[in-house]
């Protein structure tokens, strides 16, 4: 009764299409741009969304080891404003939460769709994927702040590039803390994982909002077409 | 002052125009923040006493405290402030004589508030058509909520944040029971958490105030940085231990309790008759765990998870967004002999989903089916309702006659008092409540002296969370307006101990003394507003129930309270007080003491 009710309010579908498409590309394009020489593997954060909570207090970690301050000389972690972190924890109803930082997508639709030229002697873009741990950085130089990459990656990916206010150009994208990761160490329930990320491991490369429609589904056996 | 804005947002319905107020430097360091801060801005704004609590005068009051919008581990609560409309004297000169209204919410809300750059919101006047409030940092507006006056809390959270188009809003909003000025109208936010008690949901809809939505990008700075992050990695540091206790408010939460209270004879059961439930495995944390619970939530930045979501399926098929916790499990299943979980379930989501305080709607249930199986009313009183004791369909017919205010939901919404006065026959003597505000889920025959006290010393009229002795209460009274959670504050102790870490987010040292001494203020300030509308000790009464009817079976068969020996106890918690023995007045010394004298 009830159940009924609330399945057609929130537009009961058969079948969720929302996302396979995101699977597919994932699964037949391998890692272009990733300078992990003959590895279908990368090592990235990976979220036990059963075991995530919602309390994003990887969200304060994040900010504090990435926005530094200088208090009496001495530089020191920043106080954790959310709003300054690389990742983000969407909440949804039927409750899911999703903490979604940087996916380090294979097929790179950031560097894909930013229209500076690859420069001379590096090839880079003014986004491209650093060798060392395969994360994204910006050229600032070189950057025309057109906001393609962000654009890109809010509609298909995670959305996790945000622009900066001033200069439109794009910030917030995760660093892995160098391998440090101090989301995953200080994550009070354990969701956060850094390990290897193989082609075959679901909700990534995708939306919040995809991810979030599989978890409700999963969770509650509710087939959402839209949230 | 350092790790406040010193800023309070106001804004006016009635012209729809917003303001940024200056806190005074004096007011945070007396009264904290939360609970006591807004207590000190209502006690400036209602001068007088008398003053109808839905009236567009009476102030409601937001208010996060200052270790909301910090990264300290359970730091996200919020206490909404008025005047209420569920509390009244025993005997007043005031026709609209009420006490005050504190009710206090975790998940998102408050430290939002803060990222936006208050220390507070106050909400005045009354808008002409529905409206919700808009804030994004400065950015503050009122808004048409036309379109979803009369939405249920479920609806209305999946609704509103899809069109305001980004989800780090956080909001907070009546449902139907707020719109219908329904006295036990509470304020609900993430569609199941609730600032329960005390009416604040009828004063926001009396304001015609169906929302709150906010988004901030600041965060206040401290006085001492490094202090603050130390103290921060000590207390993550000391969670992260996960010991049993931690454990345990993870796999159960608050509905543990259900199980272990039955068991010690301390559980509202048949209207407070008992204190034991015989069937209570069947709606305990084992067969949630089975049956119901799929994923465990967490407020901003909590180690302990204690919000479980699922679904119940069959005839009651829901959506659990929480529950059962102890305190709507017990309310709604063992004080009504309900032991159909999906049942049970469907009860408590549509509680929250009128908006209604369920821990005083399962209460007011309660007491009619004692009426209606003792033969004081009819089922003609009940609009043909089969209110009798397990009956779902009989309380889920109730929970939407009151949350509407349709026939006896009428009469019911107003809670106990009320209709113990409308059915008379004795019935007063089960009327479980104090000052006119129903009792929670936790029975008195076995432990007078703690939750005698509770109940009865309550500023907002009966409350378990109160505190049961003076120290205890100023201790609640400083959790309620740091802003942090009183489930955690077992793990807050010796060197993490909370003045701590005011001492570096505001640069001042408090000694142990002078910390629980602002708790003392606050707590006396609500005694003084409570005292000059008219309650007296004549008011600190407990219901007759417990000092007649002993329990008939169970661990505590027999347990009855002594008159005798509770006169003592209220006596001594005088003395303790430094109220004056037969009024109940804070003596004069008290409130020099205190640094009151403003008040009187």
């Amino acid at each position: 009764m009830a159940m009924k009710e609330l399945q057609s309010r929130r537009r009961f579908v058969r079948n969720i299409s929302v996302g396979a498409g995101a699977i597919a590309v994932f699964r037949g394009v391998g890692l272009i741009g990733a300078q992990i020489s003959g590895q279908n593997q990368i090592k990235a954060i990976f979220v036990d969304f059963d075991k995530c909570t919602g309390c994003r207090t990887c969200e304060t970690v994040c900010s504090s080891v990435q926005n530094r301050v200088e208090i009496d000389g001495q530089r020191l972690r920043g106080l954790g404003n959310p709003e300054k972190s690389n990742i983000r924890v969407w909440h949804y109803n039927p409750d899911v939460d999703v903490p979604v930082t940087c996916f380090l997508c294979s097929d790179v639709p950031c560097i894909q769709a930013c229209p500076v030229g690859p420069a001379p002697g590096t090839g880079r873009k003014a986004i491209y994927r650093d060798p060392e741990l395969g994360t994204i950085k910006v050229d600032y130089e070189r950057c025309i702040a057109c906001g393609a990459c962000a654009e890109v990656c809010a509609s298909t990916r995670g959305g996790v590039i945000a622009r900066n206010a001033e200069t439109g150009k794009p910030e917030r994208i995760c660093t892995l803390c160098g391998g440090r990761t101090a989301c995953v160490r200080n994550c009070p329930y354990g969701a956060l994982s850094y390990q290897e990320i193989t082609m075959d491991d679901e909700l990534r490369n995708m939306t919040p909002d995809t991810i979030a429609v599989r978890l409700i589904e999963k969770y509650y056996e509710m087939q959402l077409e839209t949230i | 002052m350092n790790g406040y804005y010193g800023k309070l947002l106001e804004v006016n319905l009635t012209n729809r125009r917003s303001r940024v107020l200056d806190i005074p430097d004096e007011d945070l360091k007396n009264f904290i923040g939360g609970r006591g801060l807004g207590m000190k801005i209502l006690t400036d704004r209602i001068k007088k006493p008398g003053l109808n609590p839905l009236s567009p005068d009476n102030p409601l009051l937001f208010m996060p405290g200052p270790f909301c919008g910090l990264p300290i581990p359970n730091s996200s609560r919020t206490c909404v402030i008025t005047k209420s409309p569920r509390t009244t004297p025993a005997k007043s000169r005031y026709k609209h004589a009420s006490g005050i209204a504190y009710s206090n919410m975790g998940g998102f809300f408050g430290p939002e508030l803060r990222f936006a750059g208050y220390d507070g919101l106050i909400v005045t006047g009354k808008a002409r058509k529905p409206s919700y409030i808009f804030i994004e940092d400065d950015r503050v507006e009122v808004r048409d909520a036309s379109k979803y006056w009369g939405m249920k809390t479920d609806q209305f959270d999946v609704e509103f944040i899809s069109d305001l188009g980004d989800r780090r809003f956080e909001s907070c909003y009546i449902g139907p029971a707020g719109e219908n000025l329904v006295p036990m109208a509470c304020v609900i936010n993430t569609a199941a958490r609730a600032a329960g008690r005390g009416g604040t949901g009828c004063v926001m809809g009396s304001k015609n105030l169906k929302a709150i939505a906010v988004r901030g990008t600041r965060q206040p700075a401290v006085a001492e940085h490094a202090r603050l992050l130390d103290l921060i990695d000590k207390s993550r540091e000391t969670f992260a231990q996960l010991d049993n206790s931690v454990r345990r408010w993870r796999s159960g939460g608050t509905t543990d309790m259900i199980v272990s209270s039955s068991n010690n004879g301390t559980q509202a059961v048949k209207n407070y008759r008992e204190g034991t439930f015989e069937e209570v495995q069947k709606i305990g944390t084992q067969v949630n765990r089975e049956k119901i619970w799929k994923r465990d939530f967490a407020c901003f930045t909590c180690p302990l998870a204690c919000k479980k979501s699922g679904i119940a399926k069959g005839a009651y098929a829901t959506f659990v967004h929480d529950g059962p916790e102890y305190e709507t499990g017990t309310m709604l299943g063992a004080n009504l002999l309900i032991s159909d979980l999906n049942g049970l379930q469907k009860c408590i989501y549509d509680g929250d989903d009128y908006g209604i305080d369920i821990i005083s709607a399962g209460n007011v249930i309660g007491f009619l089916m004692e009426c209606y199986e003792k033969g004081l009313i009819d089922i003609n009183y009940l609009d043909g309702i089969d209110l009798t004791w397990g009956s779902v369909e009989g309380t889920l017919a109730m929970l939407k006659k009151m949350a509407y205010r349709e026939g006896v939901g009428e009469k019911a919404c107003r809670g106990v008092k009320y209709l113990a006065g409308d059915i008379g026959k004795g019935s007063e003597k089960f009327a479980i409540h104090v000052k006119g505000h129903e009792l929670a889920a936790w029975n008195v025959h076995r432990s007078p002296n703690s939750y005698g006290i509770t109940y009865t010393m309550s500023t907002r009229g009966a409350c378990h969370l109160a505190g049961g002795s003076r120290t205890s209460q100023d201790n609640m009274a400083l959790r309620d307006s740091l802003g942090t959670c009183s489930f955690a504050s077992s793990w807050f102790r010796n060197d993490l101990h909370y003045r701590h870490f005011m001492a570096a987010i505001t640069g001042l040292e408090w000694s142990e003394k002078d910390f629980l001494m602002a708790g003392e203020r606050i707590f006396n300030l609500e005694k003084l507003f409570n005292y000059r509308e008219g309650f007296t000790s004549e008011d600190d009464i407990l219901p007759e129930r417990f000092f007649t009817e002993p329990f008939t079976y169970g661990p505590a068969e027999g347990a009855v309270v002594s008159r005798e020996s509770f006169a003592g106890t209220v006596a001594k918690y005088y003395e303790d007080r430094g109220w004056d023995k037969s009024t109940s007045k804070p003596l004069p010394e008290k409130i020099a003491e205190l640094g009151l004298s403003y008040f009187m």
